[in-house]
């Protein structure tokens, strides 16, 4: 599975968010994730990602953006 | 002028459930829901009073995030007492009064053991676990901008965040207070804490719907219970012409503390809190038919709160009969005046007066006329009060009356 449909599924189980809903650019604000929920989210994914999010998060507003820091992430770990 | 306060609506989640007649009716018939517990990873084994509550029927998950079970008990029974109340919203300038032992006791735990286990804290365990995320929740649910206040006095909290509510009504300050309390502590390091101080009752023998035993010879302490309760309250004026049920007037209440001990309770003190409750409602002991007493079934807070009910009472005490619902419902500590509150109200609108279950031998050093028997029916009941006696030394007392 891709890093994207990774996210959709944690969404999916985090907040109950239907995956067929959530598209790459659609921003997680517009799907009711508050900063709260948000910041909730972002430790999900560390915790299954296991990487440690930046503290600076202006690209990860949309799924795609979010997917895409996930993969340099990872990629920079097993690099 | 001071102006008089009525209750026009209660919402409860509850050991008994969430509909007041229906909770009400399962007391009157003596129902215990003291059950043993499930989560077997206390010290010892335990027995406790969980509040029947599913959160999908008032969140989506998504409303969830952050949200300490304590948060989500206030937040579902504040919004069934305001549709109780007839209200469809609140008017915005209504106050919430909360009461609250502990706060958000599972997201402390969460917190704590994520944190021995892998350093790593969820990041909103703050705002889950602060004691006024239940208040501010409810009030950002209902878009309430009025004074959102949180009391936390142990067991005396929602007892006298009705009292500070129903006195902002009656000063004018507010046309509407939604006030009770909520408490969810029944997690694994808190239940232990409780065994550590030695106060719940033996949970080895016996039938556990039947081990909280207040003001009984054999009583052996208190059960821990769970839930929500709130209260709408409101100017009499305002809820007449309105056309608003009434169930009863909140006709004062009576604060007052101990200074003696954290724990050890004190006759001198609860006797100045039931004095003052009575001169602010402008009645006499024998005014008053039934007690729901703290009864929290420790050994030494019956005795303790029997010699004031006798010293207040004095001849009197006779006409005076006594029930500590805690027998059926455990004990709510945070939320504990606020569920006795609705239950008080109860017994005066519906003139019956619930049993102090389970006490086969009463206590001869608890003296008083207790009610032992259920369905018990009172068609002259004109008054009645709640007792809240907390860790800390605080007491409180609420005087309900009904409506002339």
């Amino acid at each position: 599975m891709n890093t994207l449909e990774e996210l959709k599924k944690l969404i999916h189980q985090s907040f109950d968010i239907d995956p067929a809903t959530l598209t790459p650019d659609g921003l997680l604000e517009d799907y009711g994730l508050d900063s709260l929920a948000l910041g909730e989210l972002l430790f999900s994914v560390e915790d299954h990602f296991d990487v440690t999010l930046p503290d600076s998060r202006t690209d990860i507003k949309s799924l795609e953006g979010l997917a895409t820091l996930i993969d340099e992430l990872v990629a920079k770990k097993t690099s | 002028m001071k102006r008089r306060v009525v209750i026009t609506g209660l919402g409860l989640i509850s050991p008994h459930g969430d509909k007041p007649d229906q909770v009400f009716d399962a007391l009157m018939s003596g129902q215990s829901a003291v059950t043993r517990w499930d989560q077997g990873t206390a010290a010892q084994p335990a027995l406790v009073a969980p509040a029947r509550f599913e959160p999908s029927r008032f969140f989506t998950r998504l409303q969830l995030a952050g949200v300490d079970r304590f948060s989500q008990l206030a937040v579902a029974a504040a919004e069934l007492a305001t549709t109780d109340a007839g209200l469809e919203s609140l008017c915005e300038g209504t106050g919430v009064y909360v009461g609250t032992g502990m706060g958000g006791a599972s997201a402390i735990e969460k917190a704590f053991n994520s944190h021995q286990e892998s350093g790593r804290v969820p990041p909103l365990t703050v705002p889950a676990f602060m004691p006024n995320a239940a208040a501010a929740h409810v009030a950002v649910r209902a878009r309430i901008h009025g004074p959102v206040l949180t009391y936390s006095i142990a067991c005396a909290s929602s007892a006298v965040a009705i009292s500070e509510a129903a006195r902002a009504v009656a000063r004018g300050d507010l046309e509407c207070a939604l006030a009770g309390g909520s408490e969810a502590l029944l997690v694994p390091s808190v239940v232990r804490a409780w065994q550590a101080l030695q106060t719940l009752a033996a949970a080895n023998t016996g039938d556990p719907a039947q081990a909280c035993q207040p003001f009984s010879a054999h009583r052996s302490g208190l059960v821990l219970g769970e839930g929500a309760a709130f209260l709408v309250l409101e100017p009499l004026e305002a809820a007449l012409a309105r056309g608003a049920r009434i169930y009863a007037e909140l006709a004062g209440s009576g604060i007052s503390c101990d200074a003696m001990h954290l724990t050890k309770p004190d006759a001198t003190g609860q006797i100045r809190a039931l004095n003052a409750a009575l001169r602010e409602s402008g009645l006499v002991p024998s005014d008053i038919g039934y007690c729901n007493a703290h009864g929290t079934a420790t050994i030494v807070g019956d005795v303790v709160e029997s010699q004031a009910l006798a010293a207040v009472w004095g001849d009197d005490l006779d006409q005076l009969a006594v029930s500590s619902t805690k027998s059926m419902h455990g004990h709510l500590l945070g939320a504990a005046g606020a569920l006795e509150a609705v239950i008080t109200t109860l017994a005066l609108s519906q003139r019956k007066m619930p049993p102090n279950m389970h006490v086969s031998a009463q206590d001869p050093a608890c003296a008083i006329r207790l009610i032992t028997k259920p369905n018990t029916e009172a068609p002259e009941l004109r008054a009645a009060i709640s007792n809240s006696f907390a860790f800390g030394g605080t007491n409180a007392v609420l005087v309900f009356k009904q409506v002339d």
